[in-house]
């Protein structure tokens, strides 16, 4: 069995049908990416895995143990930290106090220093801004906070919801080779959205292409590349 | 004119208490606590009680009304609110339901302490002379314990965890959901502190000019005002809306003794409001 397994999610807003039947697999260690359109239903899929959209169906298991039905905290106490479309980072909150958010479950000052130091070590930039507020940094930044608070939860399953969206091209790069190293030095898994297919489907192994709601297609993340129908709808031709 | 800057500290240090109280329920929650001034008023008596009736040590008054307070805060939470909000789309629905809570601990505090004005023993006699303002020493110590309450919530919110994570809701309840805030249980506690602080209120009050079970739609009245000013939701604007309106109503009541001051005080605010209607620090949680 998978390490990760969410089977045939549904999740409705009110009566419209916003994922149907969608099934995620993920091997410990792995990057699967979550590709398509506006409105295919990615955010809608993580939301669910995290427990903030109830399901209509479905399972989900990290690790053999069922989560779906679970609080949110209890979710991200079990390892799973989210970083949301948008970032969301606590505009008011310094950058420091944002990173110890992502503790919030946690016990041990000296340990969550530690890891703090690390978040610092890997994304520079925040060292420097430590006691400024959130909301007043570049995009690029709120977007190396919200990976950095999420890494605080110490999470063995990381999603990332949309991490490139509106950065320039070179701060995609940079945020590319943190979800690398990420995965490889910190051993966490991940679970990828991205409507930037080319970016998605170069970091992660398998992929999962979303079309109105449901898993149009599905495979290693090298195929998904060369096949024809992704690059006509999603890489451009 | 030194007297009405004196009086306007010392009312603005109790009002900022109250507003703070007000803001952080309505930063949390999203709710308009009517029933804030009928808690300052239950703390009020509690504080007569334990204080005057019983005779106990004041700080032991204060712990007594914080206590009392906070059980009322949560319970309000946990059997109205909550679900009230967890349904509701609309938001009519918790305005409506804000409003009835003030009816209804008013009238238990009808039925509970009956109607008769009670005040308490002094704290101190004297009175203080500064400059060419007098101020009774019971309004010192008044004023003093207010403004380290003030201290002490700001401290409370900025250095804690637990503040850091109410401040966290605030600002964006779902990224908090996600660092594992369980915002539930920490509504209900902002809502108990909520509540202790205006209880707290109540608490210096009784000692200065006693308490009676009217007093409380009036107390609410002037909190919003204050949270309008300051701005909803942001700690330095209920400070700020606070100390505003203590001097306001000082300045007023130097120059025009009857009911004036408050007339021209809901004129100006609604100028104020048409020009800037996110208040003076609109933004939520500094
Ligand atoms: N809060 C909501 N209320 C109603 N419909 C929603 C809500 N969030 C998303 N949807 C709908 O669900 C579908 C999937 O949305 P979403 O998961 O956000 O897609 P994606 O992240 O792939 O852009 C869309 O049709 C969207 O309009
Ligand atoms: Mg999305």
């Amino acid at each position: 069995m998978s390490y990760f397994r969410a089977s045939d999610l549904s999740v409705r807003y009110d009566q419209v049908r916003a994922i149907t039947g969608v099934s995620v697999e993920l091997e410990e260690g792995d990057i699967v990416a979550l590709i398509g359109a506006n409105g295919a239903g990615k955010t809608t899929t993580l939301r669910a895995i995290t427990g903030l959209a109830g399901l209509a169906s479905g399972e989900i298991f990290l690790d053999g143990q069922r989560i779906d039905g679970l609080r949110p905290n209890a979710i991200v106490a079990l390892g799973v930290a989210m970083v949301p479309e948008g970032r969301r980072v606590f505009p008011f909150l310094s950058v420091m106090d944002n990173l110890l958010m992502g503790a919030f479950l946690r016990r041990g000052r000296r340990a969550i220093a530690a890891d703090v130091e690390r978040v610092f070590e890997r994304f520079p930039r925040l060292r420097e801004r430590r006691s400024q507020a959130a909301g007043t940094m570049s995009g690029g930044e709120q977007q190396m906070l919200a990976i950095g608070r999420a890494l605080m939860a110490r999470p063995r399953l990381l999603l990332l919801d949309e991490p490139s969206l509106g950065l320039a091209p070179m701060l995609v790069q940079e945020i590319a080779r943190a979800i690398l190293a990420i995965n490889r030095e910190d051993r966490v898994s991940l679970i990828l959205v991205e409507q930037n297919s080319r970016m998605a489907l170069r970091v992660s192994s398998r992929a999962y292409a979303l079309e109105t709601g449901r898993v149009a297609l599905e495979g290693a993340s090298r195929d998904l590349a060369n096949d024809d129908r992704i690059r006509e709808l999603y890489l451009g031709g | 004119m030194e007297q009405v800057l004196v009086n306007g500290i010392y009312l603005g240090c109790q009002y900022a208490l109250i507003a703070l109280g007000l803001t952080l329920i309505f930063g949390l929650m999203g709710v308009l606590n009517f029933a804030h001034g009928q808690m300052y008023v239950l703390g009020g008596f509690v504080t007569y009680y334990v204080y005057g009736v019983l005779g106990l040590p004041f700080p032991l008054a204060l712990v007594a009304t914080a206590a009392t307070l906070c059980v009322t805060g949560a319970l309000f939470d946990k059997l109205l609110f909550r679900r009230v909000l967890r349904r509701g789309a609309r938001e009519e629905s918790s305005m409506l339901l804000a409003a009835g809570t003030a009816l209804l601990l008013e009238s238990l505090i009808l039925i509970v302490f009956g109607e008769k004005h009670r005040g308490v023993p002094s704290l101190a006699p004297g009175v203080a002379r500064i400059g060419d303002a007098f101020l009774p020493y019971s309004r010192i110590v008044v004023m003093v314990l207010a403004a380290a309450l003030i201290v002490g919530f700001i401290v409370f919110m900025r250095q804690t965890r637990i503040g850091r994570g109410l401040r966290a809701i605030a600002q964006d309840r779902e990224a908090a959901l996600l660092q594992g805030v369980d915002v539930e249980r920490y509504g209900m506690l902002g809502f108990a502190f909520g509540a202790a602080l205006a209880g707290l209120a109540g608490s210096l009050l009784v000692v200065i000019s006693g308490v009676n079970s009217g007093l409380g739609t009036w107390i609410s009245i002037k909190a919003f005002i204050m949270v309008m000013i300051g701005g909803a939701g942001v700690v330095s604007g209920a400070i700020l809306g606070g100390f505003i309106l203590g001097m306001a109503e000082s300045l007023g009541y130097r120059f025009f003794p009857g009911g004036e001051t408050y007339l021209m005080l809901f004129v100006a605010m609604i100028v104020f409001l048409a020009i800037r209607p996110q208040g003076l620090m609109g933004k939520p949680w500094g």
